[in-house]
């Protein structure tokens, strides 16, 4: 099996081989940029990082057969241009009522209306964090790296990754807290109806 | 449903790419591969940049972060030393002189208002890695935004921020300049009036110091200063940089109350390498002293800036000793100046 450092070593001597990296991990670090900053900045995030990925290919770090947490790394660096677009997604987000849904039961969209709001906190406190507790977190949540994976991409030792996620859940779990508890008991609510 | 399930499903909706970018983006990276391939670009060489490590201010605190990015984790150790005799007299004139002085006092149903001018560094371009590729190169600036903050008598009513948004407003160069402008021109008017029980803007906890924390900080130098430590543990550069960014961002909610003010001046003068760093320093209209700290792992140095005649506390700023891209060295790349009255009633 061809692993992503063997891609990166191959590219040393041919470089076209980069763009199976490419083809492998653009999409998904669009849709990384693009819940961060929207559709138009992730388009620009999504082809930089590779340029810039690729002209750094000899940094890479091939004890990682895994290039994931290399490429998030650049794209978090390249989204930090884009920090007032994000600033104003999050602030729509967090004003967001949730009132422009609609279902077919009033449970239903009493759990939705919830929802929103619980959403919608979360949103405010994600653009309250500082910018390195927020790329912490959306690399674990959006990009699914692993806390090694985000000490990688980010740079900092792995202890700093786990306060700064230890400390951002305590954060966003104040801030959209109570509003969860209402979805869960909406939720426990329904099944003991359907039992 | 807990936070991180709620995380995962924010934002969950975004369209995918079109296909047609997805190729864009791959006819860029061949280009680059091959600089023959149509157009017969030519590769151009990035100089490389010292990384300039500044973590841009979030927009939505009234700036209690520290404003450098977490650097060397430093364990708690009792540092030794002082800071110089002339920055340590005049740290403890003030405290002398800010212990005589009474705050005002607010009434029931009046407010503390805190008025602020905060100037922000603004930063676009791949700045790390330096030699990245930007479509706009680095470009950076300097926004101003001013504040004023309604704090009720009682803090558990509603507190009323306005905020004007950050305007950019000082410019190194022509590039940088144009792109700053345009971009504002896009945002458009950003400017906020909000509204928060307890101190809780942004459907989020308050993030301001309250009156609990205030009056648990000791008020013995020596004591306050060990706190301080603790608490900012791991944090910034150098312990020392970080506990002097922290009086600095405490001193300037302009909450701090009289005696914790002066023994936040004391426990300044304890810390090693804190001097005179500008005996006419001008910050916003305003003279005063300033005393600071140079961190040398970044080359930035904090200030605090204190009217010599009043003891009261003018503002305080960040200072770049090197050049940071189109910046010049000896720039205040941020700075913040308050002033407290009280007031009958908020907007």
């Amino acid at each position: 099996m061809t692993t992503d450092s063997d891609i990166i070593r191959s590219s040393g001597e041919s470089p076209q081989a980069f763009t199976q990296l490419y083809d492998k991990y653009a999409r998904m670090v669009f849709r990384y940029a693009a819940r961060r900053a929207g559709e138009s900045a992730a388009e620009d995030v999504m082809a930089e990082t590779f340029l810039v990925a690729f002209e750094r290919r000899e940094s890479f770090d091939h004890a990682w057969e895994d290039a994931r947490p290399w490429l998030f790394g650049i794209a978090t660096n390249l989204l930090r241009k884009h920090h007032r677009t994000e600033a104003k997604m999050l602030k729509v987000t967090a004003k967001a009522s949730g009132r422009e849904s609609y279902t077919d039961s009033t449970e239903r969209i009493a759990e939705q209306l919830d929802a929103a709001a619980a959403t919608s906190a979360l949103a405010g406190a994600l653009r309250k964090l500082s910018a390195a507790d927020r790329e912490c977190i959306l690399l674990y949540a959006w990009a699914e790296l692993s806390y090694e994976g985000i000490a990688a991409a980010t740079k900092v030792p792995i202890g700093t990754v786990r306060s700064r996620l230890n400390r951002t859940r305590r954060i966003l779990k104040e801030a959209a807290g109570p509003l969860m508890n209402n979805i869960e008991e909406a939720g426990h609510g329904r099944a003991q109806a359907i039992a | 449903m807990d936070e991180l399930k709620l995380l995962r499903e924010m934002h969950d909706d975004v369209p995918g790419v079109t296909d047609a970018a997805v190729n864009q983006g791959r006819e860029q990276l061949l280009r680059r591969m091959d600089p023959e391939r149509s157009g017969a670009q030519k590769a151009k060489k990035k100089h490389r940049r010292k990384a300039l490590r500044i973590a841009v201010m979030s927009v939505a605190t009234l700036g209690l972060a520290a404003a450098l990015v977490a650097g060397n984790v430093i364990g708690v150790s009792r540092p030794q030393g002082l800071a110089s005799a002339d920055a340590a007299e005049v740290l403890n004139n003030a405290a002398e002189l800010t212990i005589k002085t009474a705050d005002p006092v607010v009434g029931p149903g009046q407010f503390l208002k805190v008025d602020s001018t905060n100037l922000w560094l603004s930063m676009m371009g791949a700045h790390n890695p330096p030699d990245g590729v930007g479509a706009h190169g680095e470009m950076e600036w300097l926004d101003t935004e001013k504040m004023s903050l309604y704090i009720p008598a009682n803090r558990d009513q509603e507190w009323v921020w306005e905020r004007s948004g950050r305007i950019p407003t000082t410019f190194f160069d022509e590039k940088s300049k144009e792109f700053a402008l345009n971009q504002a021109k896009e945002m458009g008017d950003t400017s906020e009036l909000l509204k928060g029980v307890g101190g809780a803007f942004y459907n989020s906890p308050s993030s301001f110091p309250d009156e609990k924390d205030m009056a648990a900080y000791s008020r013995d130098p020596r004591m306050l200063l060990d706190g301080i430590y603790k608490r900012t543990a791991g944090a910034g550069q150098s312990a020392d940089g970080e506990a002097l960014v922290y009086i600095a961002d405490l001193l300037r909610t302009g909450m701090v109350p009289a005696d914790l003010r002066a023994a936040l001046y004391k426990a300044a003068a304890l810390i090693p390498g804190v001097s005179v760093t500008d005996n006419q320093a001008t910050l916003d209209g305003q003279t005063g002293i300033a005393i600071g700290r140079v961190e040398k792992a970044s080359d930035f140095r904090q200030d605090i800036i204190i009217d010599p005649a009043t003891g009261q506390l003018i503002g305080e700023r960040e200072v770049a000793l090197t050049d940071r891209g189109s910046i010049p060295a000896g720039t205040a790349v941020g700075w913040t100046t308050i002033r407290t009255t009280v007031v009958d009633s908020a907007p």
